[in-house]
């Protein structure tokens, strides 16, 4: 049976699932369970998703999507009326690495807190990360978190000053400049994470926990953007360099929301054309949402487990992990 | 070409004109970004190793490589001697660029390698080896408390730990990967 899983591992996820419910419900967020089996394809070009088929010969057969993360469910939730929500899902993504820190069927936990900026979402996820940690906890997975803005480790780490490369021409220069390649026709938000990936990501500090907030506004998102600065109101937590966790102060413009989910689709359609990939239907109904003023933030389970156990993959902690199970490649 | 997003451990590539071998590469999905890949490639002519980011879109400059069967014949400090065992030609491969590679090198013994033109890009080590006991340290009387182990150098120098009943000039297979003792080999 040990040769099958790792009890000490079983026994602290289970602990730190009890956890996270005690934390919450102390706090009056409700916890809610929406499908993870979803009739719409929530159109985010960079993620794949698993499609599945509904067969049922009176209704007709219609094709499902397994979710990529509860999000969209949770956002009806919230405009329907709904107070403060939390949720630990089994979240579905496609065509990612197989092993290491990524397995293609993860645990997310989400929660959306009303009147929350993600600034105080920042105070609430560093309580919840103390109250899972445990005494053998590395010093790089314990608050306090380490908050920096995206533009003062961008200019910390590569040197580049976010404020003068607004410009498209000025950002592929300071690229080009260290000897990146860009390939003609990119994005201002691509050749922005070739700079973070190679100098930024790979230099984070890894003595505490990292928070990198207000995101470039051109990395499309329904994270509220800046009236003032191009930046949206978004952080993204790194343990150890792995990155753990996403937040959003929430646009509440059902317009925006709209118009960032058309855009959206229309990427993906231009994206899928002439490939083998199957086109989607339009299906946008859900998405003029008018949610309140609120926060949300999503945090890879199976990553924070990994960090505040040491360790440096997240397989072990995995039952059955797929990259066991199948093997692709030579 | 190929794109970035195919590369695997193995694959060789051309940068600015010289080869390349992936020894390492990760998958990056930076929130709300493209898919990126990490790759550590070596260059098997210097031993230097670069990181490289690319989108897996990118395009990358793949070369066709061959496999060819070679003899070790001996080390100069500076150089591992080959022979093609099918043209008896003899191939000299960097030492730098193939660090601890002397350990698992037998005389005598063939070894499969990748070849790009006249270059040697990889060298294959078999997942175990069966090496000769070239000195044993004598086991301490009634230390028991590591497990009852010791160490012992091989005819290529690799130092191992092994159970204490191993003596000088016994075989024994050895895993490559993790330079752990297997077993007794006894013939």
């Amino acid at each position: 049976m040990d040769a099958m899983f790792d009890y000490a591992c079983q026994k602290a996820r289970s602990l730190m699932y009890r956890e996270i419910r005690n934390f919450f419900d102390a706090r009056d967020y409700l916890e809610v369970f929406t499908p993870t089996l979803s009739p719409s394809l929530i159109p985010e070009p960079t993620i794949q998703n698993f499609s599945t088929r509904f067969v049922n010969e009176f209704t007709g057969n219609l094709d499902l999507y397994m979710i990529p993360s509860p999000e969209i469910f949770m956002k009806q939730l919230l405009a329907a009326g709904s107070p403060s929500i939390y949720q630990i899902s089994s979240c579905f993504r496609n065509s990612e690495q197989l092993g290491h820190i990524h397995n293609p069927e993860f645990s997310m936990l989400e929660y959306y807190t009303l009147g929350y900026t993600e600034m105080d979402s920042i105070s609430l996820t560093e309580d919840l990360v103390r109250a899972v940690s445990r005494p053998d906890t590395p010093d790089y997975a314990k608050p306090p978190f380490r908050v920096m803005s995206v533009k003062e480790a961008v200019r910390e780490y590569s040197g580049i000053d976010l404020n003068a490369v607004q410009e498209y021409g000025s950002l592929r220069a300071e690229a080009e400049a260290r000897g990146l390649y860009v390939p003609d026709g990119e994005s201002w938000d691509d050749t922005f994470n070739r700079i973070f990936i190679t100098y930024v990501e790979t230099s984070l500090p890894k003595d505490c926990p990292v928070v990198l907030t207000d995101y470039p506004y051109q990395i499309d998102c329904l994270a509220a953007k800046y009236p003032d600065a191009p930046y949206r109101h978004r952080w993204e937590m790194y343990m150890n360099g792995t990155e753990v966790a996403n937040c959003y102060m929430e646009e509440t413009s059902p317009e925006v929301t709209r118009i960032y989910y058309e855009k959206e689709y229309e990427r993906l359609v231009h994206e899928r054309k002439g490939t083998e990939l199957p086109i989607p239907r339009a299906d946008l109904s859900f998405t003029d949402l008018a949610i309140p003023p609120s926060s949300g933030v999503a945090i890879g389970l199976d990553r924070l487990l990994m960090c505040i156990l040491g360790k440096e993959e997240i397989t072990p902690l995995l039952l059955f992990p797929l990259s066991d199970i199948i093997h692709v490649g030579p | 070409m190929i794109k970035a997003g195919q590369i695997d451990k193995g694959t060789a590539l051309l940068i600015k004109g010289q080869p390349f071998v992936c020894i390492d590469r990760e998958f990056v999905n930076p929130g709300k970004g493209s898919a990126f890949v990490r790759l550590k490639l070596k260059s098997p002519s210097t031993g230097q190793v670069l990181a490289e980011t690319m989108k897996s879109q990118d395009n990358a400059e793949d070369i066709t490589v061959e496999d060819k069967d070679l003899q070790y014949l001996y080390n100069d400090g500076t150089n591992f001697a080959f022979m093609n065992v099918e043209t008896f030609e003899q191939i000299e491969v960097p030492m730098a660029s193939f660090p601890d590679y002397q350990y698992f090198m037998k005389e005598g013994e063939t070894y499969r390698a990748t070849f790009w033109e006249e270059q040697v890009l990889d060298v294959l080590i078999p997942a175990k080896i069966v090496f000769t006991v070239a000195e044993a340290e004598e086991a301490v009387k009634g230390d028991t408390v590591q497990g009852a182990t010791k160490y012992v150098t091989t005819e290529t120098g690799l130092r191992v730990r092994v159970p204490i009943f191993i003596k000088q000039g016994e075989k024994i297979r050895v895993n490559t990967e993790t330079k752990e003792y297997l077993e007794r080999v006894n013939k």
